[in-house]
């Protein structure tokens, strides 16, 4: 679609500009970055000096931009770039998804109110929250939600199980746990077993981390699978009309179950085949009990019973010819890792001998062996190896050494699995490799590197430096592979026992037999094969229907960079993390879980803790809420290009940052506050409903201004005067004598600056209704205990000396700075900017709002320092200038 | 009547009416009224999304009478009457009840009292509402044409703006040459072009232009015609005297304004080397080079600022506001006269610096050359007298806590402001709105700067108040904009609440004619001979005047009828205010 006139940002300049346009029949394109058209203006109290309402004005505008026949407006919208093609301009821009369709949206709020994340309401300057999912104000237009995404949130986006852990943690910090234990089961059943058991990468992503220490994320997720089993039995998910095609899934690991879990919901009648008397995998075989209590994997596996997965326990599946007579339209094989690598070397098949597998798994099944004052040599640096050496201990040991190849550091095994083991008393002796294996022990021998040049698994020895280690019992953990020989008649296998698949589709070499999980990766974590079961169930649900699967997971947003996250305020709150209070003994003799689960205090606490760096959570509570179904997570940017004639930049200004004062205080002292924020404060749709002052919500009884606040100041880099502060100050000064009439307002100013028409005469009357004008610049302002303040200002009336004042409340008469964003629409240095990088007006006493561009024009305060009336008149003498522009140039063609 | 499907939506106004007057009630008491369909609240009537929920319950409930009560009728109106017609209803079945202006924030002591009279005037409201017609809006074509009134630099480029848009423009000028004060100044700010340059530039584009044409010697006298519509006359004094007459859409008055003129003795004025700042300015162009001053040389200028501008309302005819371009363009005389001789003393008496905007750098960069500063206050001013062969300035500098100081200097300068230029027969002849201050007003100084409440009568320039050249020039442009905004759409719609005389009635007794302010009434003879009068629609502005002058009550205001009013005070006196 084309356009005459690309009118650039939605303020008083822009909307101006855009309704005169459309009025004389061009056809014109209005692009705001934020969710609502009105700028600045339709956040301010009142106006100056009529104090009219400064909503009741600008809404009739609003509405009139809005609904102006030849005016698109297009919100939530960023111009990218302008290029000149054929004398005309081609204007690429970006739409950024709001995620709530806006056709759908009614503007009901209730997505606002089911959101569980807070942050600060920039439309209210940061005083208070608003929620992630938020309509701007009350006067927005479009009055549509948006769910505010900053991009996705560092621990969902690392969890290779694709659990929304930002979306648990916030609702546990809402107090929705059962809905958290929901959120968990969307992606995999194994919330107690990962709740316990993960290795959870979310946390080392946790922006919090950088501060006083990550979110405990994990151990949110065993709270909230703790308090579900408690009470429920029966999670509450909705499942699928049911569908014809059965699906036989061999292995009951943490793939398998992750897979039948999701094919089940999608109305498959799902047959899981284990070869163990017990379901679950690793987790309910061989992680020892002390970290994983057996109950738990099997309350999670109860889970898929209750939505009619049949789990055929103790029943061996050799091959795929058995399934597909059964009638099997689709057969997983996610069959692990169950078969131990073996050593080779001499005394391996001693009877004291014994593979770890084997020692785990018959440990935690219940024939538990006594290795009472027996000497034992765990042989392995890898997780299997340490929990064989605790579970070792646990058994009576007298003592037990494990053998690495690797230096402690290099060592497989997670570090602090390392550290609890040599705390619970495990021996390490690393960089050693096994010679041989004998009665009374074990022959080791120096290894000098475990990786080859080529950075290969290939273990160098120096034979020349042995040593004995004396044991009874000797646990091999040598690492693991798939048992899959009997296999291999039918489906490619590699030599290392790995089924072969297509990388993207899983498939195996039989086209309805696909396989996943550590059968074809090699051993993993739980989190990571429950993510392969994930991707299975999308890839066999996409080839049953011959249609994408919405299970291969939507379009996310790029994940959130942790500076950008802690460079979102200034200083956070420092909050420490909940102790991690393991019960490490030395030596323990049981295997009761040795880590606690968080209390409900400990679980909101730690929730709180999150810094939501997604902004939204993704916890989908809008979208349950929503009764339009308007609320979709998939959106992405569109992009989009447009042609027009003319371009008019109204781009408005930024406001000082306060915080470039640090002798103001601003940020540090609760009592400073900016004038945005006394207009806020005094507007008709105020945060607090009166005006007080944030630290303590105290109302002001002797408040301060302090003009000229980043103005008129070469220190931070503006000599400009800003305009208008002056007389919005005199303007809050009215209006906070009619709000507070019993108040004191003493404003320190340089010159007063109230040039336009009946500004003087308003400035009498702030005078004479009381406001103490102090001439003085003001050095800077300490805080009291009580919160007050003490403003240091030089007094110039009397000899310059420096003089003390004690105010409630401060406000920081903050002016104008440009708004850079004008910059990148026509490429490096083609748009003209002064030297205090507004746009440059070319010719400002005969053609104000002309640029360096022809055809390209400024409106309002783009160009500098005005006021509305300023902008008004500056806005139509941009029009009047594209519009010659435009008619001139149609003239020549 | 038959009964009426009437909405009725009461606005909080986000606390504004809320906070003093329980809403809900007044919603719920008007719903109780049998011609009200659908009675509600609302935080923002006004807000997009309200407007919406509105529109869709005129179609809905098929709603043939709209309530707002909310503000002021002249913030909304045309707000309210948009939703109507946007959603199928005629927009003058619309009434807007003022529970803001006229109740909340009159009454913000008294919840109940002020509840009960919301009821009252809600009940006007719908009593009124119950009895509205549609009205249509005539239509009249508009003149693609415009008058500007000035050549100064904002009339100037108003007229070229409008050439630049496809308008005919004419262009009246009361001097014998255009360009106004800044024809005869040397330099000015910002650097790049002098104004002599600026308006011998606007005078070439004029001239290139074939649809622009000046009349200079020439004035307004007379205003005829319809908006959209006007017939001026304009007298032409040269060649021969005769008046014109012009027919346009719409007009720009760019008249400009008058330099403050001291009185003989106000700050020594009169004194031999006291002198305003213009005579200073032109003594400057005048004097290339290190200045002499009759006859000697001139080492020490001492400036004295707000000359005949924020002066205290005390006195009589006082200028109060302040004349905004005049400590700028003294800073910049100032860094003239360092160019002359950077030697030069220069001390100025000020009260505030109001070098606002980018002009600060100049205010930053005279300092830096050696201008000082003194401040002085306005009870206090500054006072001059020749001493010998010098002139002594002596002021309490408050900057020095209040110190006299007694400046010598070898020149005056007092920082004279602008004026506001009488032109009591334009005023007359256009029905000009003027302010307090003798500027012209604009019908809103927020939102419509160069609007005035004559519709098609803009106003540009420093006739509005004290304005830069640029500034000038924008507003010109704005007033370019405002008039091809009407005149671009080649119609404009006029009120149709104005006054109708039913002929039949009419005993042609001419109470009327003589106190309608728009000659909107004439004579017409009727079938049976007899003379009757008639309103022309499109000159009557509904105002209502001749109204209750009629001894038969022949004559009606559509919309606002006896019937109408009388159904409204009923409404008001309603008895039974419900008591909670």
């Amino acid at each position: 679609m084309d356009y005459d006139v690309l009118v650039i940002g939605s303020g008083i300049s822009g909307m101006e500009s855009a309704i005169k346009l459309g009025d004389m029949g061009y056809r014109v394109l209005m692009v705001e970055k934020e969710a609502s058209i009105g700028g600045k203006m339709i956040l301010l109290s009142k106006v100056f000096p009529t104090l009219d309402c400064a909503s009741c004005i600008s809404t009739p505008k609003m509405a009139a931009a809005i609904h102006h026949p030849k005016v698109t407006t297009m919100t939530y919208s960023e111009v990218e770039t302008i290029r000149r093609v054929d004398g005309r301009f081609q204007a690429e821009i970006v739409k950024h998804p709001r995620f709530v369709d806006e056709a759908a949206c009614t503007g009901c709020q209730q997505c606002e109110t089911a959101c569980t994340v807070s942050v600060p309401d920039q439309f209210n300057s940061d005083m208070v929250a608003r929620h992630a999912a938020y309509i701007p104000f009350p006067q927005a237009v479009p009055k549509k939600a948006v769910l505010e995404r900053a991009g996705t949130s560092p621990c969902t986006a690392t969890c290779p199980a694709g659990v929304k852990a930002h979306g648990y943690v916030s609702l546990v910090r809402s107090g929705e746990y059962e809905k958290a234990f929901e959120l968990v089961l969307q992606s995999t059943p194994l919330v107690g077993t990962l709740g316990r058991a993960c290795f959870a990468p979310c946390e080392s992503e946790c922006s919090r981390g950088s501060l006083e220490g990550a979110v405990p994320i994990r151990r949110i997720k065993r709270f909230i699978a703790d308090r579900h089993y408690q009470s429920k039995h029966s999670p509450g998910v909705i499942l699928k009309a049911p569908k014809g095609q059965r699906i036989a899934i061999v292995g009951s690991g943490p793939a398998g179950i992750t897979a039948a879990w999701h094919l089940a919901r999608k109305g498959y009648p799902v047959t899981i085949f284990e070869a163990e008397a017990i379901a679950g995998g690793a987790p309910a075989l061989t992680i020892p009990s002390y970290r994983l209590p057996s109950a738990v994997v099997a309350q999670d596996i109860d889970n898929l019973r209750q939505i009619g997965v049949d789990i055929r326990t103790g029943v061996r599946i050799d091959n795929v010819q058995t399934l597909s007579e059964q009638g099997f339209a689709a057969v997983l094989m996610a069959i692990g890792t169950t078969a131990s690598v073996r050593l080779r070397v001499p005394g391996e098949d001693l009877e004291h001998v014994q593979s770890a597998l084997a020692f785990l798994q018959a440990v935690k099944t219940g024939k538990r062996p006594s290795l009472l004052q027996m000497d034992v040599v765990v042989v392995g640096g890898g997780n299997v190896a340490i929990d064989s050496a605790r579970s070792a201990l646990r058994l009576g040991a007298n003592s037990v050494r494990l053998v690495s190849l690797e230096t402690r550091l290099d060592m497989p095994a997670f570090s602090w699995e390392i550290d609890e083991a040599v705390r619970e008393g495990v021996e390490l002796s690393n960089g050693w490799g096994i010679q041989s294996i004998s009665e009374d022990g074990v022959e080791l021998v120096r290894c000098t590197a475990t990786l080859d040049a080529e950075g290969r698994f290939n273990p160098q020895y120096d034979p020349a430096v042995t040593q004995h280690v004396g044991g009874d019992r000797v646990i091999v953990a040598a690492g693991m592979k798939p048992d899959s020989e009997s296999w291999q008649s039918e489906v490619m296998v590699k030599p290392n026992g790995r089924i072969m698949v297509d990388a993207d589709t899983l498939k195996t070499s039989i086209p309805y037999v696909f396989a996943t999980g550590d059968a074809v990766t090699g051993p993993s974590t739980i989190a990571e094969a429950a993510g392969a079961g994930v991707k299975a169930a999308a890839q066999i649900d996409e080839w049953l229907r011959k249609a994408p699967s919405r299970l291969s997971g939507e379009a996310k947003p790029p994940k959130v960079q942790r500076d950008a996250v802690l460079a979102r305020q200034t200083h956070y709150a420092e909050r420490l993390p909940v102790k991690a209070d393991k019960a490490l003994v030395f030596k323990p003799r049981d295997f009761a879980e040795i880590e606690p689960g968080l209390t409900e205090q400990e679980a909101r606490y730690s929730s709180g803790r999150c810094l939501d760096c997604g902004v939204c959570s993704e916890c989908q509570e809008c979208i349950a809420a929503c009764p339009a179904d308007a609320i979709h997570l998939d959106r992405t940017d569109e992009h989009l290009a447009t042609m027009v004639d003319s371009v008019i930049l109204a781009t408005g200004f930024k406001l000082f940052p306060a915080d470039l004062k640090p002798q103001y205080g601003y940020g540090r002292y609760k009592n400073v506050i900016t004038g945005m924020q006394m207009d806020r404060l005094l507007a008709p749709t105020r945060p607090y409903h009166t005006v007080l002052r944030p630290g303590d919500g105290k109302v002001p009884e002797n408040i301060a201004y302090i003009m000229c606040t980043g103005s008129r100041d070469k220190t931070v880099g503006n000599p400009l005067c800003s305009k208008i502060c002056c007389m919005y100050s005199n303007k809050q000064n009215q209006l906070i004598m009619g709000a507070l009439p019993l108040a004191d307002v003493s404003v320190y100013d340089i010159d007063m600056r109230t040039t336009g028409k009946g500004y003087e005469e308003f400035y009498l009357q702030t005078a004479e209704m009381g406001t103490n004008f102090v001439k003085g610049r003001v050095a800077e302002i300490v805080e009291k205990d009580d919160g007050n303040l003490i403003v240091r200002y030089e007094d110039i009336e009397h000899e310059g000396q420096i003089q003390e004042s004690e105010h409630d409340l401060v406000v920081l008469a903050v002016g104008v700075q440009p708004n850079h964003d004008v910059e990148r629409f026509f490429g490096p240095n083609l748009l003209g900017l002064d030297d205090y990088d507004y746009v440059n007006e070319t010719d400002e006493t005969m053609s104000p709002g002309k640029t360096n561009i022809p055809g390209v024009y400024v409106a309002g305060t783009a160009a500098g320092a005005k006021d509305i009336p300023e902008s008004i008149l500056h806005a139509g003498a941009a029009v009047a200038q594209a519009v010659a522009y435009i008619e001139g140039r149609r003239l020549h063609i | 009547m038959s009964q009426r499907r009437i909405g009725v939506y009461v606005c909080q106004c986000g606390g504004n009416i809320s906070d003093y007057v329980d809403v809900e009630r007044v919603a719920s008491q008007a719903a109780d009224n049998a011609d009200v369909v659908i009675a509600r609240t609302a935080m923002f009537t006004c807000s997009d999304a309200t407007q919406a929920d509105i529109a869709e319950d005129i179609r809905q409930h098929q709603l043939d009478g709209l309530v707002v009560a909310s503000c002021s009728p002249k913030l909304h109106t045309l707000t309210f009457r948009g939703v109507a017609e946007r959603a199928g209803l005629n927009p003058y079945q619309y009434t807007q009840v003022n529970l803001r202006e006229q109740c909340s924030w009159a009454h913000t002591d008294d919840r109940k009292g002020a509840t009960d009279k919301a009821v009252t005037l809600v009940e006007a409201g719908i009593g009124r509402t119950r009895l509205t017609e549609p009205l249509n809006p005539l239509v009249v074509d508009t003149m693609p044409k415009a008058l500007v009134i000035g050549a100064g630099i904002t009339g100037m480029r108003a007229a070229v703006g409008l050439a630049d848009l496809g308008m005919e423009v004419y262009l009246v000028e009361k001097q014998a040459t255009v360009g106004g004060w800044l024809k005869s100044m040397d330099t000015m700010y910002p650097a790049g072009k002098t104004p002599k340059e600026i308006i011998d530039q606007l005078d070439e584009q004029i001239h290139q232009r074939s649809n622009v044409t000046v009349f200079t010697e020439a004035e307004v006298v007379q205003k005829g015609g319809t908006f959209g519509n006007y017939v001026v006359k304009v007298a032409l004094h040269r060649p021969t005297e005769q008046t014109i007459s012009l027919n346009v859409g719409s007009i720009i008055v760019a008249t400009g304004f008058d330099v403050y003129q001291p009185e003989i003795g106000q700050y020594g004025y009169g004194i031999d080397g006291v002198l305003t700042l213009p005579e200073f300015q032109d003594f400057l162009k005048t004097n290339p080079g290190p200045m002499v001053y009759h006859g000697r040389p001139v080492r020490t200028v001492s400036y004295i600022y707000c000359v005949g501008s924020r002066e205290g309302r005390e006195q009589p005819n006082a200028h109060t506001y302040c004349s905004r371009y005049c400590c700028t363009s003294t800073v910049h005389t100032a860094l003239e006269v360092f160019k002359h001789d950077p030697g030069v003393h220069q001390y100025h008496l000020y009260r505030d610096v109001r070098t606002y905007g980018k002009y600060e750098l100049l205010y930053s960069e005279s300092r830096e050359k050696g201008s000082l500063y003194l401040k002085f206050a306005a009870d206090q001013p500054p006072a001059v007298e020749r001493t010998g062969d010098q002139l002594k300035v002596t002021v309490n500098d408050l900057l020095t806590s209040r110190k006299e100081l007694a400046i010598p200097s070898d020149l005056v300068v007092l920082v004279t402001g602008i004026i506001p230029r009488e032109n009591d027969a334009l005023v007359h002849a256009l029905k000009l709105p003027v302010g307090k201050d003798g500027f012209y007003n604009e019908i809103h100084p927020k939102l419509r700067p160069v609007e005035t409440v004559v519709d098609g009568v803009y106003i540009a320039g420093a006739c509005q108040n004290p304005k830069t050249a640029g500034e000038s020039a924008a507003s010109a442009l704005a007033a370019v904009t405002q008039s091809a905004s009407i005149l671009k759409k080649g119609k404009v719609q006029l009120d149709p609440q104005v006054a109708f005389i039913d002929a039949s009635e009419c005993t042609g007794c001419g109470a009327c004619l003589k106190v309608c302010p728009y000659e909107a009434i004439s004579a017409q003879s009727g079938d049976n001979g007899q003379s009757a009068y008639v309103v022309s629609e499109a000159i009557c502005k509904g105002c209502g005047g001749c109204v209750p002058e009629c001894p038969v009550e022949a004559i009606r205001v559509q919309g606002y009828t006896n019937a109408e009013i009388r159904a409204m005070i009923d409404g008001l006196l309603m008895e039974e205010v419900e008591q909670i």
